[in-house]
């Protein structure tokens, strides 16, 4: 029981085909100049390039990369809606899918009728459907609803049926496309917690996200893709910094870099793996210095960058911390420790040369990441160390008085 | 024979599909009769207006010729309604079964036969309502209980394997080329005229006859019509009729041959499918 992938290639053609008979007339007399091959070879495009790679039962695989990057194409080969233009692949058992299902029920058919027509659809017998059917709509939250046309349900019913009906399969091998972002908060933590279970139980499992924190709680291997060619396969953690790499290096050129007398050569962070919010982590920064930096240059900032949306969400330097920095010829190590007040998710630490002049960073160093992983339950945007207390009520004054 | 593998594997995923087949069967005949005022009664229109069409037809030929309206023509118009209804629905909703389901094809993976399947057994499902009520009207109409109604059968079989060519070749194609539903609604609506429905090839002559019978569906629905209304045996020549039983191995080569090249081009689509639909 495992999902196997070798060498899998795919191939689209951009644009549109001819897709009507109207179009495919004029198209053909073409054809007879000779023009036509030449235009279609010019329109194909490669989505996927000799991709391979293999989930072992109890792995979980995934898969991340920017939009383009061949993720959707790989998903739907997996599902056998697409089939690859060359190469093979292999899936043991049945294999169900979590997608985002909501717009593939009938509108007016009631939800009862809906589970049992796309419970079938995804390849489930009738009694298996009818086993789980009250579990599903326990699951779903619709309720009193069931019996009603699936048109009137809101937005969200709707995407919560469809997942539900989806992790309720039994399958052999499991994946998982992003509908971690089905429905409210509270739902969205229930839908976490079935597909925590699910891959937790011993099938092989393939997530696609762009939610890097999923990939990194969740997954035990991943790939990052780009344009259809793997850029990373290792662990979450190595693909993750792989690609907040790649996506920020993309964002913001730096010039000048070459001119300045300096290296930056590691950062390292301990402790290493995921961090509870709330805790507090050590940035070390090593780097040489070849000659005298200008005064307005601070070859020791940081930026705390979100992974999830590309924000800063903290950023100092040596300047703001009232450190001096190096200024004679030779290595130099520093050490910035932080307490990670931030909310669950992964962040890309940054190095870099800032002119605190003009507050511009001039220069980029080494990169690393965070993982940080709830804590103490909190709401907000910021941990702030809640600490509550009862204390002993003042007897006697009455309230309003001091 | 690589046509026959096709056609075996695909008959194996449907046959294998069968539950899905069933429930997408059911979800639409529910939609069909859930929304409509007249609930069951508008699997009875499509033919009652096909029959009420006919006779108005047969009436106007007779005003014209002088004669006077026969019951048993009346028969004949009736017993070849429901057969000509049956396939301009199947063929009219089935056009569109795969492009109506599209969300379903480009997410999920299933014998994607099943969905033109389907819209010939929801067809099939108002076609045997129809056929209830034309065992109430036929023998008021001049048909008779005879061994010729044994043919019956086969005239089905022969009439269903036709329809699903058409349906399975025509779904595919409206994917790839989103007009050939507009093209098929112009064909089906003037069909009728080179279909001997309201009349029979003979009126035409022997030469124009014969041409109309060469439309595959013709010598199907002459076929219903001689072994229902007038107790003829098909196995046996009716020259004052046209009919020869070569016709109905003609009609086999068409709806057998169809079913397989129909099959083979929608298999070879599939792969396809979820790239346009």
């Amino acid at each position: 029981m495992s999902i196997v992938f070798e060498g899998i290639w795919k191939q689209f053609r951009r644009g549109e085909l001819h897709d009507s008979l109207r179009d495919l007339l004029p198209a053909l007399t073409r054809g007879f100049f000779g023009r036509q091959a030449e235009l279609a070879a010019d329109k194909a495009f490669w989505a996927l390039k000799d991709l391979s790679f293999e989930v072992a039962p109890g792995q979980a695989l995934g898969i991340i990369g920017p939009n383009g990057a061949g993720k959707s194409t790989t998903l739907k080969i997996l599902t056998r809606v697409l089939e690859p233009t060359r190469g093979r692949y292999r899936v043991d058992g049945r294999i169900g899918a979590l997608l985002e299902l909501g717009g593939a029920f009938h509108p007016d058919l009631t939800g009862r009728e809906n589970i049992y027509l796309q419970g079938t659809i995804m390849g489930m017998r009738k009694r298996e459907i009818r086993a789980r059917f009250d579990e599903i709509v326990e699951f779903s939250g619709v309720g009193e609803f069931i019996d009603t046309p699936v048109k009137r349900y809101s937005s969200g019913m709707n995407a919560r049926l469809g997942f539900a009906i989806a992790a309720h399969l039994e399958v052999d091998a499991l994946i998982i496309d992003e509908v971690l972002a089905v429905g409210d908060y509270a739902y969205q933590q229930k839908a976490f917690e079935r597909i925590s279970t699910l891959v937790a139980s011993g099938i092989p499992v393939v997530l696609v996200s762009h939610q890097l924190d999923r990939v990194a709680s969740l997954c035990t291997q991943a790939l990052l893709l780009d344009r259809g060619v793997v850029r990373k396969a290792g662990s979450p953690e190595q693909c993750i910094a792989e690609y907040v790499k790649a996506a920020e290096s993309g964002l913001r050129p730096l010039s000048g870099q070459t001119t300045l007398p300096l290296e930056l050569t590691r950062l390292g962070i301990a402790p290493e793996g995921a961090i509870a919010c709330g805790g507090s982590v050590t940035i070390r920064l090593e780097g040489n210095l070849t000659g005298t930096l200008p005064p307005s240059l601070d070859p020791l900032a940081f930026r705390l960058v979100s992974a999830q949306n590309g924000r800063e969400v903290f950023a100092t330097s040596a300047h703001e911390c009232g450190v001096a920095p190096p200024s004679e010829p030779g290595p130099f190590a520093v050490e910035l420790t932080l307490q990670l007040n931030a909310q669950p998710g992964v962040y890309l630490v940054e190095s870099a040369v800032l002119d605190w002049t003009r507050w511009t960073y001039v220069a980029r160093g080494p990169l690393s990441y965070l993982h940080v992983v709830a804590g103490q339950p909190f709401r907000g945007q910021v941990q702030m160390n809640a600490r509550m207390m009862r204390v002993a009520a003042r007897s006697g004054a009455p309230s309003g008085e001091r | 024979m690589p046509f026959l593998s096709h056609l075996r594997s695909a008959a194996r995923e449907t046959w294998g599909a069968r539950e899905l087949l069933w429930q997408l069967t059911r979800r639409d005949i529910v939609i069909r009769y859930k929304q409509s005022i007249m609930g069951i009664g508008w699997a009875l229109l499509l033919p009652a207006l096909i029959v009420g069409s006919g006779i108005l037809v047969r009436v106007a030929m007779a005003t014209v010729s002088g004669q006077p309206v026969q019951l048993s023509s009346l028969g004949g118009v009736v017993s070849k309604s429901v057969p000509w209804a049956f396939f301009t629905g199947a063929v009219g909703f089935g056009t569109q079964s795969l492009l109506g389901n599209s969300v379903l094809i480009a997410r999920i993976y299933f014998p994607r036969e099943v969905l033109p399947t389907a819209s010939v057994l929801t067809q099939a499902f108002d076609s045997g309502i129809s056929i209830i009520a034309l065992l109430a009207v036929l023998p008021f109409l001049g048909a008779t209980l005879s061994p010729a109604l044994l043919w019956t059968p086969l005239l089905g079989i022969l009439l269903v394997v036709l329809t699903l060519a058409a349906t399975l070749f025509l779904s595919c194609a409206n994917l790839f080329f989103r007009d050939v539903k507009y093209l098929t609604q112009v064909l089906l609506t003037f069909g009728i005229f080179v279909t001997p429905v309201f009349f029979e090839p003979v009126m035409l002559g022997a030469r124009l006859g014969r041409l109309i019978m060469l439309n595959p569906l013709a010598p199907i629905l002459e076929g219903f019509r001689l072994s229902v209304i007038e107790g003829h045996s098909l196995a046996q020549p009716l020259e004052a009729q046209l009919w020869r039983p070569g016709w109905l191995l003609y009609s086999a080569l068409w709806s057998f041959g169809g079913l397989l090249l129909a099959v083979r081009y929608f298999r070879r689509s599939t792969a396809r499918f979820a790239e346009v639909a």
